[in-house]
């Protein structure tokens, strides 16, 4: 594989948060003969639904401060968060297409002694994999398949806008069910599958009621399709399945317990990453059921062979 | 009962019961109907949309009527009439109220239609109570405000608003046309009082403090479907965020987001470090702190130096000396 190397933007919840996520990348990149560069000094990206929603131009002078530093490294940026990828995507974009805009921008960034010039494209951890790694690579790096059933959830600003993302069809997508299936992990279907997990816009911060009844809906559904796990490629949705998936038992009295992995944590199971590295005992929801599946899918695989 | 009647006769294009009820609808409308033809200061530029938009709030109070009426009684007459293109409803809906009275049509439909009501509905001498107590249950459902002193009148208006909106990005807004299917695809509406098509109306409308000052904006989880199953295209999530910014403005921004605010503003980071994930961290052999604005001083600096360049601190109320939101 050619040399390839990625600014990779930390963000917040995952580096601060769930560290394991980020380490199974690291690890999992470097399986694959993939570079990551860090993207010293980057902040928060900012939160497209918050920041965007308070002012504008801060939003967009600090995401465009973030994308120049991976200008000044010449690497594409790639991020792991749904909401990063919003907010550094959508600002590239609208640089790009409005100078007016990208003029004041770059007023305010003056002040920092920085300027965004527009030279690098923002990527999706995903999309990466799907499109520059490739499904034969990946799998060929699966060393110990998963006989999961999962639900995915693909987020709200992975796949849009998706007039100006253009990754997937944002209504009936397949890229993550096809990444997951690599794993060994089957996909399974279930109702509103798209659905927003509540948490963006700043609604989690606001009223968490509502976000909570957001998440009570999606685990339902999950957990009517009969899922062993939450498989999900943003930080902010992981903590919402994750730490929200108590608030919502503890507001309802509802008793959900479906262990949460972010996409990278599941590559990392499936390429023989420690437990430990994932750091998924940090979880607030456990996630024994689903490791316990996975060995005894190990240990008996042979005997099910051919069984489907 | 009623109401299915009504709906059923509206979809089928059959006039409503009642000789009184196209008078009283044009009566209970007329300052809409008047006010907006003559002096349309809010679209002044764009013939097309004030069309629509006097449809629209038509539409709101009194579409099962008349609109269908005028289709199947009148249409054929009127087709030469309604060839302009631009604003085939509008001539409709204008023409309603000076040919109605006169259609010759209409006398011997309206008689076999009141028997109708009169079996379906309620007894012949309270024709006038029946049609009106349900209308007027029907609009107050069909507006924002249910009190009276909390009509919509011009005073509302702010007719710079749409402009604003559309220049800071959402120009697409104008041709929108109402149709809903924003609010059906919008998982926020299915529990809370969020309604986005609403929430578009209203800022096309100018009604900035209304729109401003509604606490249901916040809702949005900025989701997209909305945005994605919009049949004009309309950057809908935009107008959410760009009304959000005007709001924020205004002061209506909840604790809970200066928060947030205040975190980037003092950290770099919205969800900034703890020391159990440092713990983490470590463990697994990453940089106790990850090499962010939480590694580097001066990165930092350079956020905070665009906070204060962008108004960021003014606007969450950021106190410098204290270290601490106002």
């Amino acid at each position: 594989m050619a040399e390839q190397e990625f600014a990779y933007f930390l963000g917040c919840i995952m580096n601060n948060r769930y560290p394991g996520i980020e380490k199974a990348t690291r690890i999992m990149f470097d399986k694959l003969g993939v570079g990551l560069k860090d993207m010293e000094g980057a902040s928060c990206c900012p939160a497209p639904g918050v920041f965007g929603s308070f002012d504008r131009l801060t939003w967009a002078s600090i995401a465009a401060r973030n994308i120049t530093i991976a200008e000044d490294q010449g690497n594409d940026i790639m991020t792991e968060c749904n909401g990063c990828f919003g907010s550094l995507y959508e600002t590239n974009h609208l640089l790009h297409e409005d100078p007016e805009m990208k003029d004041k921008v770059n007023k305010v960034l003056a002040e920092a002694g920085r300027e965004f010039k527009g030279e690098i494209q923002v990527r999706h951890f995903a999309e990466i994999l799907y499109n520059d790694v490739g499904l034969d690579k990946l799998a060929e790096a699966v060393t110990k398949p998963l006989n999961l059933n999962v639900a995915v959830h693909y987020g709200c600003h992975f796949l849009k806008p998706s007039d100006a993302i253009g990754i997937d069809d944002p209504i009936k997508p397949t890229i993550l069910d096809e990444l997951v299936e690599i794993t060994g992990a089957k996909s399974v279907d279930y109702k509103d599958k798209m659905m927003c997990c509540g948490a963006g816009g700043g609604l989690r911060s606001r009223d968490n009621d509502v976000t909570a009844d957001f998440t009570r809906e999606k685990l339902t559904n999950m957990r009517d399709a009969g899922v062993d796990a939450i498989i999900n490629v943003c930080p902010f949705c992981h903590l919402q399945f994750d730490v929200g998936q108590v608030e919502t038992n503890n507001k309802f009295g509802t008793d959900f317990e479906i262990p949460v992995f972010h996409l990278a944590q599941l590559y990392g199971m499936a390429m023989g990453v420690s437990v430990d590295d994932l750091t998924v005992d940090a979880h607030q929801v456990c996630v024994d059921s689903a490791l316990e599946k996975c060995e005894e899918n190990l240990s008996t695989l042979d005997e099910i062979t051919g069984g489907e | 009962m009623s109401f299915l009647n009504r709906l059923k006769r509206a979809l089928t294009g059959e006039g409503e019961p009642g000789e009184k009820k196209p008078k009283e609808t044009a009566k209970t409308e007329e300052p809409q109907v008047k006010t907006e033809p003559e002096k349309p200061p809010v679209e002044e530029k764009e013939p097309e949309t004030s069309a629509e938009e006097q449809v629209t709030v038509e539409v709101e109070t009194i579409p099962e009527e008349e609109i269908p009426e005028e289709k199947e009684e009148s249409t054929e007459e009127k087709t030469p009439a309604t060839d302009e293109p631009l604003a085939p409803v509008t001539s409709e809906s204008e023409t309603t109220e000076e040919t109605e009275p006169e259609s010759p049509e209409e006398k011997p439909e309206k008689s076999s239609e009141e028997e109708l009501s009169e079996e379906i509905d309620e007894p012949a001498e309270e024709p006038e109570e029946a049609v009106e107590e349900p209308k007027k249950e029907r609009s107050e459902s069909m507006t924002l405000l249910n009190a009276d002193e909390n009509k919509i009148t011009r005073a509302d208006i702010d007719p710079r608003f749409k402009e604003e909106v559309m220049e800071a990005g959402a120009e697409s807004v104008a041709i929108c046309f109402q149709c809903g299917t924003c609010t059906g695809a919008c998982p926020s509406g299915r529990r809370t009082p969020y309604r986005i098509r609403q929430l578009v109306r209203r800022a096309v409308m100018g009604l900035k403090n209304d729109v401003i000052s509604d606490d249901s904006i916040w809702m949005c989880t900025t989701c997209y479907e909305c945005q994605e199953r919009c049949p004009r295209g309309i950057k809908i999530v935009d107008v959410v965020k760009i009304v959000r910014n005007y709001a924020a403005q205004a002061g209506y921004m909840a604790p809970a987001h200066k928060a947030v605010g205040s975190f980037v503003l003092k950290t770099g980071h919205g969800v900034p470090i703890n020391d159990v994930t440092m713990e983490l961290r470590k463990r697994v052999g990453l940089d106790e702190l990850p090499p962010t604005t939480h590694t580097f001083p001066e990165a930092l600096e350079e956020v905070q130096t665009i906070i204060k360049a962008s108004g960021f601190d003014k606007l969450i109320g950021y106190n410098w000396e204290k270290g601490e939101l106002e």
